[in-house]
Formats: structure tokens, sequence, C-alpha cells
């Protein structure tokens, strides 16, 4: 179940600064196999730097980024896609108003004949989908629907199995869950575990919910101020702890305690505090 | 391992049997749905009123107007379901025409020669276009507002410039003006009904564009760039070429109309053309486009041309006091309009 | 002998004095600085008709030595504001088409309060005293349409057909309404919108379907009476045509007996006369006509004498 073999994707001590502010210092990461890594912070951690460093947007400044063992420095997203590293972003994702099937094979439609008699192969790719999307647990009546009328847990869904039919090894997904209900959330994050357990993908999901991380995470790396704060394996890990380091560390037992004094002073009954969510 | 909570306790859901959904069903979530339901009520409305209307050489009159209005539409709509306007497409009609008439009688180069090159000159245009929306990252609103004016404005300069008059001269003498005018404007008589070529011509781009837009890649990428670029580029389709190109067709349609005006009619006013994009666009409105792009039809854009060629013809038909006929007309499209969006409606919600 | 010698004498006498006056008038008038005239008519944009009147204005500018200043706006309210804006430049006069009486009233009022004296010309000729202008130079529409309707009288029409492409334009109204006053036969009238040629000809060709009574149509401008032939001839009908104004075109289609004649207003006239009269006006305080219009029209351009016609309208000045 857990991550095997040599990572797919290395990072080592990967730095990277926007005119003189460092955005990114000496971060280290790897990812496997079948694995889901999931990377926490706050707003203004580092996540999104770090993923575009990943995902091939922007290039890093210092440090190594390896791919199957060769380092690499990517100039656009083209490349990274290329060696199977593919982003998934919240609202970049699909066209709303085109159907299931044609939002699916959008920019690599699948063709028959030739010349000027080209055309898509409609039934072929309307089986594709429908067998890519229920392999995720999602079964459309109508693949004709467009995208725009489906669920946001589907739809990121939808966005997710492409990305995976399309050849991607490694699968960045950045805040999948942020806009979605209980629900919702629960069948991303089913799929990820899904996509990562039986199709042995490498799974890099940024979160800044806890609860969401802790659900499908192997290996867990908190950011703070650009760095790495934590970096552990499940194993070594619990909820609690791992609330306690994404809410700034010491920070939030401080909190907490202020918290605590407050209402007690009130003398009401306090339910315990929870973390950000 | 599947801890997780899900509106779905089985990973093994049911699954639906793939099915082809009634034919009515299909039609009625079509786009062009509302147009189809708007043109027939206009239809029977002058069927009914107007006794004339009844023949077939009334439809083939009705028709032929439609067909004028139609040929750029169909480009129109594809431009628009990409995501733009084109206001330029009025005039640049007209500029087809003189350019064709003025490169064959100043050049020397014949009727085909000008032909050729008012061409080249209408697609250079579209790609002007593109390429300027592409470059100064304007709305194509702006963009091709500014080369409206500007084609309006050297259409007559142009043509005051060469000519001496504002009119181009009278090309029926040239040699090949009779095999031109077979190509793109002559009739057919059917049932004593004169069918101009320009409706068959009308039929066959709508078809060819419904084609494109529902079953070739670049149809699938049209649809796409319209109604979110950023996504479409995301995934690697070329918004860039598929912009200039739909701005491209939009000058080959001119051009197309230009070309059958100037055969069908020997001579061109040079201050011909405008207001007519508004007419294009809103047969692509009422034939079910999208103002926002990304949504629409080609066959749409054809019913929305025949509901306007409908309306003024039927209005002549029906013998109404002519101190009214522009009301009259926008009467009836609004009421065709309204028919449209009901069944539009309907459709999406009934789903 | 001597008393014709005499009177030869004092003719050359007076007559190179008078030329010496007039030429010292001219020269000081160009000396001092060129007059600056503005023409202000309701002309949609690229029209033959209009570019004709051009023509006649600007030859008669540069024989008059003044600087000419052209604008032109087919709607009620933008060439009313015209004039507004030829007052701000402070022109030495002003020949317009009063096209739309009641919107530009105001407007002339107030460029005659500031002392700028109007000509009128081709539009108008029922308001023009009524607005105070000078002069008018033009053809009187209503009798223009009079004639035309006694023409088809003659021509044994029975029910006629005004095709006019300007809905609301007064001077096209005047020629309609003269037509239906002398025209004994039926009388309809069907609008259209400018060059928009497919438009025309599937109106007119609706319009001939639904009533195929009509046997004579008359176009209210000669740019449309092409469209018009193939109008008729795809209805099927045997409908004759006539036309207001001249184009080379309707001079080729009158020799080919395919129209039968062209009302001419001689529009290059009315813009050489509007110009030519205000430099009167202006450099020898003259006012013509006796109260009344300055006639260029109407004349009738049949098969009969259109040869004549024909090499002018070649060179675009008829």
């Amino acid at each position: 179940m857990a991550g095997s073999g040599a990572p797919i994707i290395q990072l080592r001590g990967i730095g990277k600064s926007y005119a003189n502010i460092s955005a990114l210092r000496g971060v280290d990461l790897s990812v496997r196999q079948g694995e889901v890594t999931c990377i926490l912070g706050d707003n203004g951690a580092g996540k999104s730097t770090l993923i575009s460093i990943i995902a091939g947007l922007h290039p890093h400044d210092s440090g190594d980024y390896l791919v199957d063992g060769q380092p690499r420095k990517f100039s656009s997203p083209r490349e990274a896609l290329n060696l199977g590293i593919a982003a998934v972003y919240q609202t970049l994702a699909l066209v709303p108003l085109l159907p299931v099937w044609r939002n699916f094979f959008l920019g690599s439609e699948i063709e028959l004949g030739r010349g000027p008699l080209r055309r898509l192969d409609r039934a072929k790719m309307q089986d594709v989908t429908r067998n890519e999307l229920h392999r995720m647990g999602i079964d459309l009546a109508n693949l004709e629907q467009p995208v725009g009328t489906l669920s946001g847990g589907q739809r990121q869904v939808v966005a997710i199995a492409r990305a995976v039919h399309f050849g991607a090894r490694v699968l960045i997904l950045d805040e999948p869950t942020a806009a979605l209900g209980v629900a919702q959330s629960g069948l991303v994050l089913r799929y990820i575990s899904q996509a990562a357990r039986s199709q042995g993908i490498g799974v890099i999901f940024i979160t800044h919910n806890p609860h969401h991380a802790f659900l499908v995470g192997d290996h867990f790396i908190v950011l703070a101020r650009g760095e790495v704060g934590l970096d552990m394996p499940r194993a070594d890990l619990t909820l609690d702890n791992l609330m306690f380091h994404m809410a700034g560390g010491k920070g939030l037992s401080a909190l907490e305690h202020e918290i605590q004094g407050e209402r007690t002073a009130s003398a009401q009954a306090a339910p315990k505090a929870v973390g950000p969510t | 391992m599947m801890t997780v909570t899900t509106e779905k306790t089985d990973v093994e859901v049911p699954r639906h049997v793939p099915q082809v959904a009634a034919l009515w069903r299909r039609i009625a979530t079509r786009p062009e749905a509302g147009a189809l339901g708007g043109a027939i009520l206009v239809y029977v409305f002058f069927f009914v009123t107007a006794p004339p209307f009844r023949h077939f050489a009334a439809f083939t009159t009705v028709l032929y107007q439609a067909a004028t209005i139609g040929i750029p539409a169909v480009a129109v709509a594809l431009l628009m379901i990409g995501g733009e306007f084109d206001l330029s497409a009025g005039v640049a009609v007209t500029m087809s025409s003189l350019a064709s008439s003025i490169f064959a009688t100043k050049l020397g180069v014949g009727l085909v020669g000008g032909a050729i090159l008012s061409l080249l000159l209408s697609l250079a245009i579209g790609a002007l276009n593109g390429w300027l929306l592409i470059r100064t990252k304007l709305h194509s609103f702006l963009v091709t507002l500014a080369t409206f004016l500007m084609l309006q404005g050297l259409n007559i300069a142009i043509t005051k410039l060469v000519t001496g008059n504002v009119a181009t001269s009278d090309i029926s003498a040239m040699p090949g003006f009779n095999q031109l005018q077979t190509i793109f404007a002559s009739n057919i008589v059917i049932g004593g009904a004169q069918i101009s070529i320009a409706i068959v011509y009308w039929l066959v781009f709508m078809a060819l564009a419904t084609w494109v837009l529902l079953r070739t890649k670049v149809g699938n990428w049209i649809f796409a760039v319209g109604g979110q670029g950023d996504s479409a580029r995301a995934v690697g389709v070329p918004v860039v070429q598929v912009k200039i190109g739909l701005f491209m067709l939009v000058g080959f349609s001119c051009w197309f109309l230009g070309q059958h005006l100037l055969y069908a009619y020997n001579t061109v006013q040079s201050g011909a053309g405008i207001g007519n994009e508004l007419l294009y666009i809103a047969a692509s409105v009422v034939g079910g486009c999208l103002l926002t792009g990304g949504y629409g039809s080609a066959v749409g854009s054809a019913l929305g041309a025949f509901i306007f060629g409908m309306t003024t013809e039927g209005v002549i038909y029906a013998d109404w006091d002519p101190d009214w006929f522009q009301f009259f007309v926008g009467a009836m499209l609004l009421l065709a309009t309204v028919v449209n969006t009901w069944i539009r409606l309907r459709a999406t919600k009934g789903k | 002998m001597n008393v014709t010698k005499f009177s030869k004498i004092a003719i050359a006498c007076a007559s190179a004095s008078v030329g010496a006056i007039l030429a010292m008038s001219g020269h000081a008038v160009a000396a001092s600085k060129p007059l600056t005239f503005a023409m202000i008519t309701h002309a949609q944009p690229g029209d033959t008709f209009w570019d004709i009147i051009r023509k006649g204005a600007n030859a008669a500018a540069a024989k008059d030595n003044v600087k000419l200043i052209y604008l032109a706006d087919p709607t009620a309210d933008k060439e009313a504001q015209l004039i507004d804006n030829v007052v701000q430049q402070h022109v030495d006069g002003i020949a317009l088409t009063l096209a739309f009486p009641q919107a530009m009233e105001k407007n002339v009022k107030e460029a005659e309060a500031a002392g700028i004296p109007i000509v009128g010309f081709n539009a108008g000729g029922d308001d023009w005293k009524k607005a105070g202008l000078l002069m008018y130079v033009g053809q009187d529409e209503t009798i223009a349409g009079k004639a035309v309707g006694d023409k088809l009288n003659a021509e044994g029409a029975k029910s006629v057909l005004c095709v006019d492409q300007q809905q609301g334009a007064v001077q096209l109204e005047e020629r309609c309404n003269g037509i239906k006053a002398t025209f004994k036969g039926k009388y309809q009238i069907l609008y259209t919108t400018g060059y928009d040629m497919p438009t025309v000809k599937s109106r007119v060709q609706a319009k001939l379907q639904q009533d195929p009574s009509i046997d004579y149509v008359v176009t209210l401008g000669a740019p449309f009476a092409p469209s018009v032939l193939g109008a008729i001839s795809a209805a099927g009908g045997k409908a004759k045509l006539g036309t207001f104004d001249l184009t080379p075109e309707a001079v080729n289609l009158i020799k080919a007996g395919k129209l039968q004649w062209a009302i001419d207003q001689q529009p290059y006239v009315e813009g050489y006369e509007a110009v030519d009269l205000l430099w009167l006006n202006k450099t020898n305080g003259d006012v013509v006509g006796g109260g009344g219009p300055l006639l260029t029209g109407p004349a009738f351009v049949t098969k009969a004498n259109v040869a004549e016609v024909a090499k002018f309208a070649k060179a675009g000045t008829r």
C-alpha cells in the first residue's frame, strides 16, 4: 500500500526567490509511486511556489529537481506533462459549457478517417470517458451534459480522471477540496486515494485542511514561511500532532490557552478548539 | 483503507446503460431548439395571415433575403461560439466587392484575378482583426469597431481615389463575367420560381459548419476557446490559432457574399453594408449563440436569418401599412425571440 | 460710322472698366482672405448622386477661389448638429439641404443670427422660405413628382409602386406625394433600407408577388434601378420601371430599353450653383430667383435623348 521503489520525483534543497524576497528555502521532497504526499501550510507558506516549480510553471533557483533520477529544470508545463507530471488546478480544469466527454478529451481528441474527412471518434471517446469515470465511482447517464451541470466534486474527479488517463505518473492536486462540502470532498478524497493505490500514481495533495490530508496521506510536509516545518511519514504522526504543526507549532497551544482562559472567565462551557478548516 | 465517508458507500456503483435519448429530447436540448420554434411560429403566422406568402415563389424570395444574411452569419456564429465579435463584417462584404471590381478593372488582372486578390485581402483583414485582438488584448468589440470604421472610410476613399466616383464601374461587359456570374450569382428556375444559387451555398456552408463544430477536433476547440480560453490553453488547445482562424473564416464568408453581390448587381455603392454586421450577430444570437461565447450552433444562425427574412418579407406579403414596416419587423423579431427563450428555458429545466 | 465707332470705343471702355472693377474686387477678395463656405447635406456616405453634387460644389469653389468644408450625415439631429459645428468655425456662408426642416429649424436660426448667409439646395423646396434661407436651388420635388404622375398617366399605367430608400426623408416624401397628386391609378409605397441591394431586390420581389396588378415601379434613387429590374424579372412580372435621378448604369439601362426614363434634377448644377450663389451674395450682395426657387429640374431622360446625356454621365458629372 505504501510507496515503493525509487522516487519518481525528488527535490533536494529547492529554493526560489522573487526579486530578493525568498519564497522557498531548502525544500526536500520525494514522491513515490502509489504514495500520497500531502503538503500543508498556511496562506503564504510557499505552497503555490512549490507546486508551480514541480508543475513547470516557474523554474527553481537553487537545489536539484530530479525526475527518475535525472536533474531537470522546466521552462513550461508542457515539459513537465511530457514526463508525466500533471497539475490539476481548482478553477482552470474544465470548460463548463462543454459536454463531459468533450472536456475529457479536449486537446487530445481521438480521430477517425483521413484528410478532410478526419473526424472525432465519438463512440470511442464516450466509451473511454464512461469507463474512466465509472472506475472512479461516477456514473453519468448522459455524457452530453455540460460539465458545468455536474457537482463540484464530480468536476474535480473528471479533471483528475482526465489527467490520469493521459498518462500522469505524478498528479499535483491544488486544493481540490477547498470549495466543496462534506459529501463532495469525500468523493474527491476517495478518488485521490484510489488513484494512488490502485493505479500506482504518485499524488501531491496540496491542502490546508489537516483532516482531509490525514484521511488519505502517506507522507506529510508542513510548510511555514518558505521552509519545511515538518516532514514525517504517516506512521510517526497523529492527527492532533499534524494539526499542532499545521497551526504553527507552539503558536497554537498559546492560542488555545488564551481562548480557554477567556471562556472560563466568561463561565461558559467551551467545546474544544479546533484547527483551521 | 476506504475509511472515507462518501455519498456513495460502495465503489461498485450500478452502471447506467448508455441509451439514446428520444429524438425530441435531443432536439429540444440543442442550442437552436428555440429558434426552430420561433421560425415555425413566424412561418405559421404569415401562412395564415398573408395568402401570397403561401406560394413557393414567396418562400424562395424569403430564402434569398435570408441567405444574404445567413452566409456571413454562419461564420459569425462560429466566431461568437469562439467567444469573439466582428463588427467589421458588414462593411467587409462591401470591401470585398469593391476590391474585386477595382482589382479587375484597374490592375488588369481580369475578373478571376480580381476575385482571387479580393479573397486574399479579405482573409488578410480577418487575420489582422485576430492578430490585433491577440496583441492588444482588447475586447474584440473594440478592435473590430475600429476596423469597421477604418474599412468604412477606406471603402469610400479608395473607391473615389481610384475610380473618381463613389460606386464601381459596371463590370458586366468584361471577359469572364458570365462564368463568374454562373458561379456566384446564377439562378435556378424551379416551378416558375427563381432560386438564387446563394441559397444553395448558404445551406452548404451551414451543413459544413455544423459538421466541423460537432464532429471535428477543431469544432471541439472552438467551443472550448469560447467557453473558457484559459482551460483550453492549459490542455494544449492552440487558442491563438483558433481565434485568428475564426476571424479569417468570417473574412471568407464576407468575401463570398461580396462576390455574389458584385456579380448579381454588377456595380457596388461604396457606402453599402453598414449596419448589416448587427444583423449577422442578431441572427446568431436569435439562433442560440451566447453573447459570452462557448455555446451556439450554425444551424441556429441559419434559422435566425430565416426568421429575419420571413419577418421582413412577411410584412410585405401581408400588405401591412408600409409606414409601420420597421415597427412590425421589430415586433415580430421580439415575438420570435421570446418564444425562442421560453423554449430554451423549458428544455434546460426539464432535464 | 463715327457714332458706331464712338459707341464701340465707349463699349470697349465700359467693358474694360467693368472688367477692371470686377478684376479688382476679385483680386481684393483673393488677397484679403479666401472665403470659407460650408456644405452640409443629408447624404449617405458613398452615394453616387451626392458625389455628383459634391463635384459640382468643388468646381464652383475652385472657380470662385473659396475654401469649401463638406459635411454630411443622413440622420436629422446629426445634420442639425453639423450647422452648429460650422457656425462655431465662423464660416462665411452655408449651403445646406433642408432635409429635416423641423429638426434643423433652431440651428438654422442660430446661424442666421450669427449673420451667416444660408442657401438651400436639393431638399426643402417647400420649407426654405419659412426657415429664412436666402435662396434655394434644386428641383421642386413636388413638381417633379407631379411630372412623373402625368408621365405615368400618359403611358397608361394602372398601378404604381414607389420604392423609397430612406423612410422619413422629406424630399423623397414630396416626390411620392407629387406622384400621388397627379397619378390616376392605384398608388403604393414600399420602404427599403439604403444600399442593401439584396434587401431592395427581395422586398420589391415580395411586393410584386403580393400584388401582381402593379404594372409600373418608380425608384426614388437611380442606384436601385438595376436591383429592381432583377426583382421584376424574378417575380415574373411585366411591370415597367422609371427612376428619379441618374447614374451611368441608369443611362445604359435607358439605352438598352430596360429602364423607361429617368427624371434628372442635375445634381452637379445644384452643388455648383449653391456655392456660386453664396459667393455672389457674399461678394456682390446678389439674391437670385426673385423670391422663388432656382429650378434645376425636372427633365426627363428617355431613350430619345439619352445619347447626349451619356457622354457626361460617363465622366460622373450627370
